[in-house]
């Protein structure tokens, strides 16, 4: 397991997991046939660089805190089978699954790391992400669940 | 057809109607009690795919309940009717007994009313605004049940009244699907004078009417004469002809077509994507549905047979969800359930069609959710693994979700598995079209209540633009491009400058 020496640690590797998704995202949206998903995958690709700006915040010294406010897991996208991200035609029901598993392992494993971390300060700086991505996964299954599981 | 609020009122005042406003006093009609439907009993009807459940009212049925209507000033009713429907005018023809001016009134925005009569949701649109439920909380007037009575016995009188059409313009116009949508657009385009083809993929005329709505809900009977009205009002009808690939969109301007009405609907199936779901005996509701409806397969001697079986399991909560259990049902299933994840409150479906589905014996599996099909040695689905929901607190639009109960896994027996989650829209035009602009969700986009797409020759409505609505949603969307296509076509071919 990776080695985190101070709460700056946490933090870079935190920034750079949203760039990485972000440019998962942005090749998605490259090698997309159709402009509306090129649209769709350029714009979560927005939003994770909305996530990192916001950990650089923190590392500046933004005050932050670990809300008690348990946020809501549907838990929709923990049943879904994985998407095969080297197709083309992606739809959107994927395009949403995908980012939902995403967050959802992005949660677990700062969750994990919580767990294992040695100090508070550290525990508190995990929790506080694994709470973030718990926020960031929520807002894609409310979309799935309002919009793909309309008859359901 | 003018429809503004003076036009009602001047109606209203017309000798006839202020006649019968006088001849029975408002406490007296209070007094009436809703007329209630007759329907087939359940042990005959499920004995056929083809015996409809609702029987429809007796002329003195109508009558009656046609007596109950306030006949109001301002009538909020209509306001509830997205193809406007001059609904207290054709009420008191039926009152009055002139069935046949009924049906006509209901001709003059509507070119389906025998279909809608049928498969509205009235208690959530014309019905849910009556006088009756917003001043004294008590039933509304049926209005479904009276528009039906009057198209049917029009059907059945055989003196079936051509809309007027204005005289022909010679302008070509396509439209591009022969549903809802499109049937309501060709009408109101006739009725102005142009040349309307349609161009229908399938062998049959009806698009979602026909392959979608099983018939102890909806005739095709009671379609093909509809369609047959269209037909005297001049419109053209071509089957199995796939626009985007039997002919482009640029193929049938080059036949003269100055412009387009897309209404191919939402007839691409959604599936869940959990593990299992490509085993044998698993289908989509579009494929159940299509086999028996347009394909005949409830016939024990169909060329194109649908796998049958003991226990049958319909996962979803809509309208097709229901068409698909019921069916089930008829097709000899001894167990068939609907698997839902929301309560029943939440289901999506009309509370008549669950109804009626609970009569028939279908079982209702709600707060449940299918997690993985299981499949025997042979690649056939024999088991449906699903788990318990609950609903969670309210979020912040009010809404409270169906989560997953750790745990509560447990497994159902399946022969047969329909999925009716949710449609998408049809991809071929949205694919076909350069420059036309389409939403991520497939749907095609277009002015608000203009129904013009990016490319201006090209309208579209009804689940190609809404991604999956009602019957009548999608009819109002159809005379609201036919009303902006006369207006664009008129300025542009016409040199006439028409006022909005």
């Amino acid at each position: 397991m990776k080695e985190f020496n101070s709460l700056e640690d946490i933090l870079d590797f935190a920034i750079n997991e949203e760039q990485m998704a972000a440019d998962f995202y942005t090749a998605l949206a490259e090698k997309m046939e159709h402009q509306e998903m090129k649209d769709t995958f350029e714009q979560y690709a927005l939003e994770e660089i909305g996530h990192r700006a916001k950990l650089e915040a923190i590392k500046n010294g933004k005050e932050y805190k670990v809300s008690e406010e348990k946020v809501a897991d549907l838990k929709i996208g923990d049943y879904l089978v994985d998407v095969d991200t080297e197709k083309t035609n992606i739809t959107y029901q994927e395009a949403l699954t995908i980012a939902m598993k995403k967050e959802k392992a992005a949660f677990k494993l700062y969750n994990d790391l919580a767990a294992a971390a040695s100090d508070s300060a550290s525990r508190d700086m995990f929790l506080m992400l694994a709470q973030e991505e718990a926020k960031h996964k929520l807002r894609f299954e409310v979309e799935y669940d309002n919009n793909i599981l309309t008859e359901n | 057809m003018e429809r503004s609020e003076e036009y009602i009122k001047n109606e209203r005042k017309k000798e006839w109607r202020v006649e019968l406003q006088k001849k029975t006093k408002a406490k007296d009609r209070m007094a009436i009690e809703r007329v209630k439907m007759s329907e087939q009993d359940p042990n005959e009807r499920i004995k056929s795919q083809r015996i409809e459940v609702n029987k429809g009212l007796s002329a003195e049925q109508a009558v009656q309940e046609a007596m109950r209507c306030m006949d109001c000033v301002n009538p909020t009713c209509m306001e509830g009717c997205p193809v406007s429907i001059n609904i207290p005018k054709f009420i008191k023809n039926i009152e009055r007994g002139e069935f046949g001016k009924a049906a006509s009134v209901l001709k003059e925005t509507s070119a389906l009313p025998a279909v809608c009569g049928r498969v509205c949701p009235q208690e959530v649109q014309c019905e849910q605004k009556c006088f009756y439920v917003e001043k004294l909380n008590q039933p509304s007037v049926a209005i479904g049940y009276l528009e039906r009575f009057a198209a049917d016995w029009e059907r059945e009188s055989g003196e079936i009244a051509v809309p007027e059409c204005a005289e022909s313009n010679g302008i070509k116009v396509a439209v591009i699907g022969s549903g809802p949508s499109g049937l309501s657009f060709a009408g109101d385009m006739a009725k102005l004078g142009y040349d309307v083809t349609v161009f229908e993929a399938l062998h049959e005329i009806g698009g979602v009417l026909k392959y979608g709505i099983p018939e102890f809900r909806l005739p095709n009977a009671v379609v093909d004469v509809e369609i047959d009205n269209l037909r005297n009002m001049g419109v053209k009808f071509i089957t199995n002809y796939i626009v985007g690939q039997t002919a482009t969109l640029e193929d049938l301007k080059g036949e003269g077509f100055k412009a387009f009405y897309v209404g191919s609907g939402a007839g691409l199936p959604r599936f869940m994507n959990i593990p299992g779901e490509n085993a044998n005996g698993i289908l989509s509701s579009n494929e159940y549905l299509t086999r028996v409806n347009l394909m005949g397969a409830d016939s024990e001697d169909s060329d194109t047979p649908v796998l049958r079986g003991k226990n049958v399991v319909v996962v979803g909560g809509g309208n097709t969800a229901m068409d698909s259990v019921r069916t089930a049902k008829r097709l000899g299933a001894e167990n068939a359930m609907i698997v839902y994840r929301r309560s029943e409150e939440e289901m999506p479906a009309r509370v008549e069609e669950v109804h009626h589905a609970k009569q028939e014996g279908v079982e209702f599996l709600t707060l449940t959710n299918p997690i993985e099909y299981i499949a025997d040695e042979n690649g056939r689905v024999k088991q449906v693994k699903v788990q318990k929901m609950e609903l969670g607190e309210p979020d912040a639009s009010g809404r409270r979700r169906p989560i997953p109960m750790e745990g509560s896994e447990y497994t159902i027996d399946a022969t047969v598995v329909v999925v009716a989650v949710g449609v998408s829209p049809n991809p071929l035009i949205p694919n076909s079209v350069e420059g036309l602009e389409v939403s991520k969700w497939g749907t095609i986009e277009v002015v608000k209540d203009k129904m013009q797409s990016s490319i201006p020759e090209v309208f579209a409505g009804g689940d190609i633009v809404r991604g999956g609505a009602t019957v009548i949603l999608a009819m109002g969307d159809g005379r609201k491009a036919a009303a902006n296509m006369d207006t664009y076509l008129k300025e542009k071919y016409l040199s006439k400058k028409v006022e909005q």
